[in-house]
Order: C-alpha cells, then structure tokens, then sequence
C-alpha cells in the first residue's frame, strides 16, 4: 500500500521544522488564545501521573522530612505552641475583622442590610506536584471542583500561615495554588512578634502593601511613627483572599531601611513564614462566596 | 528505538521532577531528571529523530509547568521548551560524535551542554512572548538575567543528577531496541586481504 502524499512530504527535517513552526507559533500566542485548552491539555497529562507524583512525595518526606518532625521539644509543647499560634491568629482575625466592620458601619447603618459572615468550608489538599524548574511555581493540589473547591480560596499552613490562594482555573479533582509571594500585591499590617496590645486599636498598628521581591521576599515602604524593628510579624490584612485568611502570618520582618525620597517612611523586607518547597499539604478555607 | 518506552521514560521522569526533585536541590543549584533522559535517548537513538524526541519531552515539560499570570490565572503555555530542547537537541546531536559515550562524564558533558541551551532559549523565548504579548515569565518577579544565572545552576544541577541517571539508564538499554549502524570503511588490513 502506498503511503500517503502528505506523509511522504511531511517527513524527515522538513516534519522537524513544521513542529518547530507549530511550537513556536502556539508559544506566541495571546492568553486569550491558550486559556480555553491548554489547561484541560494539561491536565491530561498531570491526573494520570497522580500516582507517580504521589510516590514521589512520599519519597521526598522520607528522604527529607517537613522541618516540623525534627523539632527538639516534646509533643506536648509543640501541639501547645501551635494551639497559641492559631489562637493568637483567631484573636489578630477578629480584632481586624472588628476594625473593618468599625471602618464599615456608618456606611452600612444607611443600608438596613444585615452582614453575616459566610460560611467557610476547610478543605485539606495534598500537594501532588510542584513546579520542577522553581522553587516558586505554581503547585498542583489533589483536589478540584469535586471536593468543594473554588477559586480565590485561601490556603493555609499550620493553622495560622497564608500559603497562596488558588488560582481560576479548578479542574474537578485537582488545582493549582499560586503561592503568596506569586501574588503581585498582599495588605498586611505589622505587628509586634509577641502579638498586638488589647488596649490598642488594631488600626494603630502599622499597614503595608507588600510586593515580591524576586528572591522570595517581600518588601513594602511603610508610613509610621512607630517603632519598626526586624522580628516583627506581617499578618494578611486583605479582603481579597477571604475572611477566613485575614490576621493569618504571612512572614517576618528582616530589615528596616530608611527611605531617602520620604522621611517618615521605611523601607521593611519580609521574609515568608513557611518554605513552599517542603509543604505536603494545605487547608484550604473556601468561604461561600469567593471574593472577587 | 522503542518509542513507547521512551515516552514512558519522560513521563516518570517529568513526574519525579515536579515530586522528588525537590530533594535535589542545594539552594538555587537544582537539578533533574527529564533533561538526563532525552540526552540518554540522543546519544543513542538514530539522529534523525533527535530532535523529534527532544521536542515530546520539551511538550511534557510545558504541560507540568504552568506561569502565573498579573491576572493571578494559571496559563499553561506549550511551545517555549518544545523549541528550547529542539535547541539543546541539536547541539547534543553535533556534539555526539565528539563524545566518548562509555565515558559517564560525557553524558553529564552533554546534558549541562542541553540544559544550558534549552535554557537560553527558553529565557529568550518568554523574554519575546513577555515584551509583546501579555506578560506572564514564569520568573517574575525576578529578572530574565536573574533567571539565565538560576538556569545556569540548574544546568550544573542536572549534569550532576545526569551521571546516576544515564548509569541507570545504560542498565535498561536493551528495552529501548536501540539500533546502531557502524559505517564500515576500507582500511589497509581489509585492502590486504
């Protein structure tokens, strides 16, 4: 049987150069274009390699286990440590909370409209893959639209640390998380590392916008009187990711620079609470209603 | 050559890379296993198809790497490694007849060569698609020198991971059905005959 015309012309360097073509001609075109398919083409390839990704970080916790399994003190101390980590953060959560409803309340008393907090569902995810080319990438969580998860939920880590909200795209048994320091902008308010003062209102402490750095920290230039010194605690101060992340850790301060152009600002750079690299699991907090 | 071995091969390894690789790395200096793979296939595979091979691994390594985009979406973008190992394969494939291949350090030689090329023409291709189109390098917010320096490391990381992984791969020759064509030329002891 003879072969094909097209077969026969499309062969040998000329099919190597077609491909070349076909590649580079899809690598150059516009989101738009690659949104609708490129995922779902993904995904073809990354659910069937669930097993084997699942092994492979099997093995990485056996090789080099979360940090957590080498610390030094007994059980007890570290489940008492992590109960006032996310007490302290469930504190920091409703003193923000009570300040923004504060900031809130004389525009909503001219609406008679009732606020109810929304119901946030915890989901717990396992990481199944991350990016192999960074140690920032984007990573592959082993539940989608099947377990209740939606896009913008925030994850989180060890009860009380902000990982990264999950990005639009949720297939139906998997998700891709984008890790905090991928997000381009995050409201935080700093405190002091033993916690705020009660007797102090939460808006006294100073606010920062923080932007990546590019070495995975942030930095932000903040306007304040106070004191700001290195060991300070950034937590989220953002509406964007969710109620349920808001007052959560996201890192520590680890200098403060004076800045030049304006007197009263300083310059913080903060360093994230967590390795991404090493996490095995998140929670993810999905409220009722994403914000957008 | 068995290409059915060869795409699993590439599949184990991708998923190796985007799970266990992690523990491979030493700071920035990360290394993997794909590129070790499609080398192994390139020195050994007929020349012909070399480039071909490099490409399906380039299209395996797109689809497990997706960018994040100002929109805070996900976007997988096939095409920039496909073209960047087709790059690296062609100077494997140049470089082959150089190479001593029973020596292991020349695996780990070919495969830094590989992984730099692909990545200079990785960190180009996005640098274009980033300037013209809408945005989205894998490395922001850092800059593509930054990235060119971290993919430089990752080269050395990947020769280093190359040396147990062609070993490895040697072991398993006989599945992948490679078949060598040894051109035999006329020398004096023939002549003499």
């Amino acid at each position: 049987m003879q072969t094909p015309r097209f077969i026969r012309t499309l062969s040998g360097r000329r099919l190597d150069w077609t491909l070349a073509a076909v590649a580079f001609v899809v690598s150059m075109l516009p989101v738009s274009a690659l949104l609708p398919w490129t995922d779902d083409l993904a995904r073809l390839i990354s659910v069937p390699l669930a097993p084997v990704t699942h092994f492979g970080m099997f093995l990485r916790e056996q090789v080099r286990p979360p940090q957590a399994a080498f610390d030094p003190s007994a059980p007890e101390t570290v489940q008492l440590e992590r109960e006032v980590a996310q007490y302290r953060m469930l504190y920091e959560q409703s003193r923000l909370e009570v300040e923004r409803l504060e900031r809130s309340l004389a525009s909503m008393r001219a609406v008679s409209a009732r606020v109810d907090a929304p119901e946030t569902r915890l989901i717990e995810a396992s990481v199944i893959a991350s990016d192999p080319s960074r140690r920032t990438g984007v990573l592959a969580l082993n539940a989608g639209e099947r377990h209740g998860v939606r896009a913008g939920a925030a994850a989180l880590v060890d009860g009380d640390v902000f990982a990264g909200v999950i990005a639009p795209n949720v297939g139906s048994f998997s998700s891709s998380l984008i890790p905090a320091n991928k997000l381009p902008s995050i409201g935080a308010r700093i405190f002091p590392p033993e916690g705020s003062d009660p007797q102090r209102p939460a808006s006294s402490y100073p606010g920062a916008v923080l932007k990546p750095t590019g070495r995975g920290t942030w930095t932000a230039e903040v306007a304040t009187s106070l004191e700001l010194a290195p060991g300070m605690v950034a937590r989220l101060a953002d509406d964007r990711y969710g109620r349920a992340a808001l007052g959560s850790r996201i890192g520590v301060v680890v200098s403060v620079e004076p800045v030049e152009q304006a007197p009263l600002a300083r310059r913080v750079e903060i360093r994230p609470v967590i390795d991404l690299d090493g996490l095995s699991s998140v929670v993810l907090a999905v409220p009722a209603e994403v914000p957008r | 050559m068995r290409w059915s071995i060869y795409i699993v091969a590439v599949l184990l390894a991708a998923a190796l890379d985007a799970s266990f690789g992690s523990v491979l790395a030493i700071g920035e200096l990360r290394g993997q296993f794909l590129p070790a793979v499609v080398v192994f296939a390139l020195l050994a595979a007929p020349r012909k198809i070399g480039v071909r091979l490099a490409m399906l691994a380039g299209l395996v390594a797109d689809l497990l790497a997706p960018v994040v985009l100002d929109s805070q979406e996900v976007l997988v973008v096939p095409g920039p490694r496909v073209l960047a190992y087709a790059l690296g394969a062609l100077a494997v494939i140049q470089l082959r007849s150089l190479l001593y291949r029973q020596n292991p350090l020349a695996g780990a030689a070919a495969t830094f060569a590989f992984s730099l090329l692909a990545a200079v023409a990785f960190v180009f291709l996005f640098s274009v698609r980033a300037l013209f189109l809408d945005g989205g390098a894998p490395w922001w917010p850092g800059s593509g020198a930054g990235e060119v320096w971290r993919r430089f490391l990752g080269a050395v990381g990947d020769a280093v991971v190359a040396l147990p992984t062609l070993w490895l791969l040697g072991k398993t020759r006989p599945l992948w059905a490679f078949t060598t064509a040894t051109r035999v030329s006329p020398g004096l002891a023939r002549q003499g005959r």
